[in-house]
């Protein structure tokens, strides 16, 4: 008889607290599940508490690998837009979290990894590591990357700067990115506040934009930001209630 | 861990049966992801139906209330049944033939094995000595895995099963061997009803099952070849490789008490 192969998961001399810091994860089928209905418990939360809207919700149908690029006011923001997308590519979507404040405390870390599937991002040091950790996941198709990067959450409710590391992620990569502006999320959960309140919150998804064509220097890298910045603020002029 | 065991068992029946199950469910994901049928989410997903149909079964009473007291023990045997139909139903399911009956095996021995004989542990907290006979079981599966390490290390010079695990031996297992035979005597209060066979069957059962268990575990690791089944306790291995002893224990005193005496 032939022997079996046992194919079993990389992890299994890490500790369940080393298995929710690493990236990425092996989960089986019980986090997906869990996965799944908290998503669905928070997406009727968003509907009913902050009567939760989607405005050119079309933009996101696509089958490819895309980055989402949004405005960064509160938690929400990131809930907001997973629950734009479909169950199933739930799992293949990756908000990028601050590994600092993320993937510290456990509580945040069993959110992180579990409920939001988040990416650790280091956003103080090893910022090129994080950035090529973000490039691969790019490379097989259905990745969906959720980035803020104004790489904090505004406390004025004002849209910051975009840092330019945004820039070089999608300079010269056929990858559509696609500027979203979440309308509310300041007025429903300011940083520092305990829990949100019930605010409108509204998702205004635009038009994805390509910089297959760009190059990667350094002037052209922060010219993306400054583009992709505008095209938000353009979204929140447009259709912004304030 | 026996201590968290017995805080559970005492908060009562449905606690017992929940943890119980609970339990099961985490060291099948073990298993799980050991021998990699974590990848296939069809039969775990099976599986993990099975274990909590097992703990649901132990929790309700009969439909017609044609069995005494709680639990539902004609389906809770007939569980595996169903089961396993449906895990061989799953690749005509699928329609896929490539792979399948290595992955078929691994979630009948899991369910089987992890899901449904440690969830004997839940159905016995339906009989009416169910304080006695859980308290006694964890506790005594507890006292023989420690009898066997320190009789082992103080005397241990021939192997026991050199190719399955290379630190047990000859001396450990027979020592833990005497402590589950005596112990029956000393904590009689936990069954009075015993007689002296039941009693002897208890220390065998124990004494020998215990040791079992914690070899049959070990050929599951040895062939797939991992120290231990996951990290779960830092310096424990996995859940799975602290209950070994239990899971072959518990269900073979169950029926060895449900043959004697009315259970419920």
């Amino acid at each position: 008889m032939k022997k079996w192969r046992y194919d079993s998961s990389r992890d299994l001399e890490r500790t369940p607290l080393d298995r929710l810091r690493q990236f990425p994860r092996e989960p089986d089928i019980l986090v997906y599940g869990l996965r799944s209905i908290v998503a669905l418990i928070i997406r009727g939360l968003l509907r009913i508490y902050n009567r939760f809207e989607i405005i050119g919700h079309e933009n996101l149908r696509t089958n490819r690998s895309l980055v989402i690029v949004a405005n960064h006011c509160s938690h929400l923001d990131a809930l907001c837009l997973l629950a734009a997308l479909p169950l199933r590519k739930l799992h293949r979507a990756f908000p990028a979290a601050a590994s600092d404040y993320f993937f510290q405390s456990v509580p945040r870390l069993w959110i992180a990894a579990v409920i939001v599937n988040a990416l650790p991002f280091a956003r103080q040091m090893r910022v090129r590591q994080s950035l090529s950790l973000c490039e691969q996941l790019l490379i097989s198709p259905g990745t969906i990357l959720i980035i803020f990067p104004e790489g904090t959450r505004s406390t004025t409710g004002e849209l910051r700067e975009f840092k330019s590391g945004i820039g070089a992620l999608v300079a010269g990569r056929d990858v559509p990115v696609v500027p979203c502006f979440i309308d509310g999320s300041f007025r429903a959960w300011p940083k520092g506040k305990r829990l949100p309140r019930p605010r409108k919150l509204r998702l205004i998804v635009g038009a994805p934009l390509n910089y297959r064509a760009c190059g990667r220097d350094k002037m052209e890298i922060c010219a993306i930001a400054a583009e992709l910045r505008e095209a938000v603020n353009e979204l929140r002029q447009r259709n912004g209630s304030n | 861990m026996a201590g968290i065991g017995l805080i559970v068992v005492f908060l009562g029946r449905i606690p017992t049966i929940v943890g119980v199950t609970l339990l099961a469910i985490y060291a099948f994901k073990e298993f799980a992801r050991a021998s990699g049928l974590y990848r296939d989410w069809w039969m775990t997903g099976a599986v993990y139906a099975g274990i909590v149909t097992v703990g649901i079964s132990s929790v309700i009473s009969h439909p017609r209330g044609e069995e005494p007291g709680t639990g539902w023990y004609g389906f809770f045997v007939a569980v595996p049944v169903f089961e396993i139909a449906l895990i061989l139903f799953i690749p005509i399911l699928r329609n896929r033939a490539r792979g399948e009956l290595q992955r078929m095996s691994l979630a009948i021995v899991g369910f089987i094995y992890i899901g449904w004989m440690f969830g004997h542990l839940g159905f016995l907290a339906n009989a009416s000595n169910a304080y006695g006979f859980i308290c006694y079981i964890i506790f005594a599966t507890a006292l023989s895995d420690v009898a066997a390490f320190t009789f082992g290390k103080i005397f241990g010079r021939h192997p026991l099963r050199s190719e399955i695990s290379p630190n047990k031996t000859w001396e450990g297992a027979l020592g833990a061997f005497a402590v589950a035979m005596i112990l029956p005597w000393i904590l009689r209060f936990s069954f009075p009803f015993f007689g002296i066979w039941q009693l002897i069957l208890t220390g065998l059962i124990v004494g020998i099952g215990g040791q079992l268990g914690d070899l049959s575990i070990s050929v599951i690791k040895r062939d797939i070849g991992t120290k231990d089944m996951a990290a779960t306790i830092p310096g424990h291995g996995g859940i799975l490789d602290r209950i070994d002893s239990l899971i072959y224990a518990a269900p073979l005193f169950m029926h060895m008490a449900g043959y004697y005496y009315p259970l419920r």
